[in-house]
C-alpha cells in the first residue's frame, strides 16, 4: 500500500478573499439552512471536499471567520455558484442565518485538498448528518462524470437525513444507489453505516475507494473498516480554526506513526508540509486525510 | 501649556506622504510590520500580499531544533479576541536558513527573522546562526511566548536575565535586535529599559496577554492548555498603554502591537509613541490586512497634512489628558 499522496502534493496556492453575494438562502428543513453564493471571476472552481471561511461584513458580532463545507458548485450564465449547508449552532452562524438576498459576505476559498474521486475502484460516499455536504458534491462530480456510486448516509434519526432529496436527485442519474441508516430506526436500517458497509461491500468489485464526512467517531469507524480491509478511505475532518490557510497552526490533528515517518522522510523537500511529524492541520494537509494518516485513537 | 492643534495643516497629495521608518540600521519604507507567527514564513501569503509593500515581514519564531506544538485546542475565539496557544510549532533553524530565508528573498521582502529559546545559549546559537545571513533585515527576539513549558514569558520577565542575554546577543550580530516583550508583567519599563542597557535597537510592544475560556458544561479550558494569549481587537487599548508606557521609558523605537485592524489603529500607536506597528491578528480575518493598513494610514496622513511618521510619532498630549500618562509610581520610586 503506497502512502497517501494527498497531504505530500505540491501546493500552488489558489484561494483568494472576495467578496461574494447571497443568492438564495433557505430553510432546507430542520435546523438546516441551504447558502448559495455568487463568486466573483477571481474566485477558483472548488472541488468536493475543500471548503470556505466565510466572515460576515462588518458590524459583526463574531471576530474571526467560520470555515464550512462546499456543497455545491454549479455555473449559472459564466457566473460562478458556491452552495453551503450548514446549522445555526453558534453566535456567528446564527447571524449568518439572518443574510438576506443581494447581501455581501467575505469568502476565503477554495481551501484545502479536496477528495480524490479519480482514484480507481468502487467509489463509495459515507455521510453522517450534516456531513452531507461535501458528499453531495462529490455525487455531483461523480455524475458529472458518468460514474456510479454507492451512497451510504446515516444519522441519528430521520429529521436529521438533511440534503437527502439532493441526494437522491444526483444519484438517480447515474443508477447509483442510496442506504440509509439512523440509530433509532426511524428510517432506513436501524443502526450504523458500518453496518451497511459491511452488507453493500461484499457485492461491488474491488478495489473500494470509500470519501467519508460526518462526526469524528464516526469518521474513526470508517477509516477502521477501510484498513480492516485494506481499502482506501478519505476523510474529510473538522476542526476549529483561525485562519484556515496554514498560517496559524491553530488546527492540530494527530498524525499516525507512518504519516509521521513519511514527513520526517520528505524531509526539506520544498513541497513538504511545514514539517510537522507530530501534527498535521487540518486547513491545509486536509480537510480530507486518507485513513492511514491520522492517528485516530488520538482524534478528539 | 499650549494646546495647538497638530492637524491643521491643509491636505496633502497622497504621494508626498513619507512612511519611511528606521529602526536601529534598518530602514523600512513604511512601519507596517506583520506579527510573528500570524504571518508564516512570509510565502503563504505572497500570492494575495504584495510583500514588498509591507515595512518588513516578521517570520514566524523559529527555534535551533523544529518544535511541533501543543496539541488541541490550539485557537479558540472569545469577545473581540481570539486564545491561541500554538506552542512555538516551527521548521527549525536549518529549513528556515535553507528553505524559507532564500524564499522570502526571492520575493524581494524586508525581513526580520523572529527566534526564540528556553536559555540565553539557544538565542545565542540562532543570532549567530542568523546574525550574517545574507538578506536578512533584523533578528525580533520573541522573550514573551506565553504558551511553552520553558522559556517562555514568565522566565523573561526577570530584568537582569534579559540585560545579559541581550549583551551577549548584541557581540553576535550587527543587525538590529528588537525585543518583543510581555505586558505580564508588573512593570514593562523595567524589562524595556534592561532590553535597551543590553544593546537592543527597539523594544516591540506587546506580545499576547495571558487569558483563559472555560467551556461551563465540560468544566473545561476550551484550549489544550489552561491558558494562551489572547490578541485581536481586545487587547488594543490595553496594548496601546503599554506601547506608550515603554516609549516613555526608553530611547530606542518602540514597535507597537496589539489588536491593530485598521491605519487609525496603526497611527494611535504612532501618537502614542511608536515608530512602526505589527499586524497579527487582522491577518487571520483578512489575509491583505497589513497592506490594507498601509494604504489607510498613507490616506488618513495625506487628508490631515502629515508629511511624514516623525511628525506624528508621541504626539499624543499626554500632559493634557486628565491625570497622569503612566501609572502610579511604585512605592520606592515616590519618595525619589
Amino acid at each position: 500500500m503506497s502512502a497517501s499522496s494527498t497531504a505530500s502534493k505540491p501546493m500552488k496556492r489558489t484561494w483568494r478573499q472576495v467578496h461574494a453575494t447571497v443568492r438564495t438562502h433557505e430553510s432546507q428543513g430542520g435546523d438546516f439552512r441551504w447558502l448559495e453564493l455568487e463568486m466573483p471571476a477571481e474566485f477558483a472552481e472548488p472541488v468536493a471536499g475543500q471548503f470556505a471561511q466565510l466572515l460576515l461584513e462588518p458590524p459583526s458580532p463574531v471576530l474571526l471567520p467560520r470555515p464550512m463545507s462546499i456543497a455545491s458548485v454549479r455555473k449559472v450564465r459564466g457566473r460562478l455558484l458556491v452552495g453551503f449547508l450548514y446549522a445555526p449552532v453558534g453566535i456567528g452562524t446564527r447571524a449568518l442565518a439572518a443574510l438576506e438576498p443581494g447581501s455581501s459576505v467575505a469568502v476565503t476559498g477554495p481551501l484545502g485538498h479536496g477528495y480524490p474521486l479519480e482514484e480507481a475502484g468502487t467509489p463509495i460516499l459515507v455521510a453522517g448528518g450534516r456531513g452531507v455536504a461535501p458528499l453531495l458534491m462529490a455525487a455531483e462530480t461523480l455524475a458529472r462524470q458518468r460514474r456510479r456510486c454507492e451512497f451510504v448516509f446515516g444519522a441519528r434519526s430521520k429529521a436529521l437525513l438533511v440534503g437527502l432529496a439532493d441526494a437522491r436527485e444526483r444519484l438517480a442519474r447515474m443508477g447509483s444507489r442510496l442506504h440509509i441508516a439512523t440509530d433509532d430506526g426511524s428510517r432506513g436500517h436501524h443502526g450504523t453505516v458500518i453496518d451497511l458497509l459491511d452488507r453493500i461491500a461484499p457485492k461491488l468489485e474491488g478495489p473500494l475507494v470509500l470519501h467519508a464526512c460526518g462526526p469524528h467517531g464516526m469518521l474513526g469507524a470508517v477509516a477502521q473498516w477501510a484498513m480492516a480491509r485494506g481499502e482506501r478511505a478519505h476523510l474529510a475532518m473538522e476542526s476549529v480554526m483561525a485562519c484556515g490557510t496554514g498560517v496559524c497552526r491553530g488546527c492540530p490533528l494527530p498524525r499516525s506513526n507512518a504519516s509521521r515517518d513519511r514527513v520526517l522522510a520528505e524531509g526539506a523537500a520544498a513541497h513538504a508540509l511545514q514539517g510537522n511529524p507530530e501534527w498535521a492541520m487540518c486547513c491545509t494537509d486536509g480537510p480530507v486525510f486518507e485513513s492511514r494518516e491520522l492517528d485516530w485513537e488520538r482524534v478528539s | 501649556m499650549s494646546h495647538l492643534r497638530v492637524w491643521d495643516g491643509r491636505p496633502i497629495a497622497a504621494s508626498r506622504v513619507d512612511l519611511g521608518v528606521t529602526i536601529g540600521s534598518l530602514k523600512l519604507r513604511n512601519p507596517v510590520l506583520t506579527g510573528s507567527g500570524t504571518f508564516g514564513y512570509g510565502d503563504e501569503y505572497a500570492h494575495v500580499v504584495d510583500l514588498t509593500s509591507l515595512g518588513a515581514v516578521v517570520t514566524k519564531t523559529i527555534t535551533v531544533l523544529p518544535r511541533s506544538g501543543n496539541p488541541a485546542q490550539r485557537v479558540a475565539e472569545t469577545p473581540s479576541g481570539m486564545l491561541n496557544s500554538i506552542g512555538l510549532e516551527n521548521v527549525g533553524l536549518v529549513r528556515f536558513r535553507d528553505e524559507k530565508l532564500p524564499r522570502l528573498r526571492q520575493l524581494r521582502a524586508s525581513v526580520i527573522a523572529s527566534i526564540g529559546g528556553e536559555t540565553s545559549e539557544e538565542l545565542e546559537a540562532l543570532t549567530e546562526a542568523l546574525g550574517e545571513a545574507e538578506g536578512l533585515g533584523g533578528i525580533e527576539v520573541n522573550f514573551s511566548c506565553p504558551n511553552v513549558a520553558a522559556g517562555g514569558a514568565r522566565y523573561w520577565a526577570v530584568p537582569a536575565r534579559l540585560e545579559q542575554t541581550m549583551t551577549r546577543l548584541r557581540r553576535l550580530t550587527r543587525k538590529p535586535l528588537i525585543a518583543k516583550l510581555s505586558p505580564d508583567v508588573t512593570d514593562i519599563r523595567e524589562t524595556s529599559r534592561a532590553c535597551e542597557a543590553g544593546g537592543a535597537d527597539a523594544i516591540t510592544a506587546v506580545n499576547t496577554f495571558v487569558g483563559m475560556a472555560i467551556d461551563l458544561e465540560q468544566l473545561q479550558s476550551r484550549l489544550g492548555r489552561a491558558t494562551g494569549g489572547l490578541s485581536g481587537p481586545a487587547i488594543k487599548p490595553l496594548a496601546l498603554a503599554r506601547c506608550h508606557e515603554v516609549s516613555n521609558a526608553v530611547s530606542i523605537p518602540v514597535i507597537g502591537s496589539g489588536g491593530i485592524m485598521t491605519g487609525r489603529d496603526a497611527l494611535e500607536f504612532i501618537a502614542a509613541g511608536a515608530t512602526a506597528i505589527q499586524v497579527g491578528t487582522a491577518t487571520f480575518i483578512e489575509p491583505g490586512a497589513s497592506e490594507r493598513v498601509v494604504g489607510e494610514m498613507r490616506e488618513w496622513m495625506a487628508a490631515h497634512g502629515v508629511s511624514s511618521v516623525d511628525r506624528l510619532r508621541g504626539r499624543f498630549h499626554a500632559d493634557a489628558a486628565q491625570g497622569t500618562s503612566e501609572p502610579a509610581p511604585h512605592p520606592e520610586e515616590s519618595t525619589r
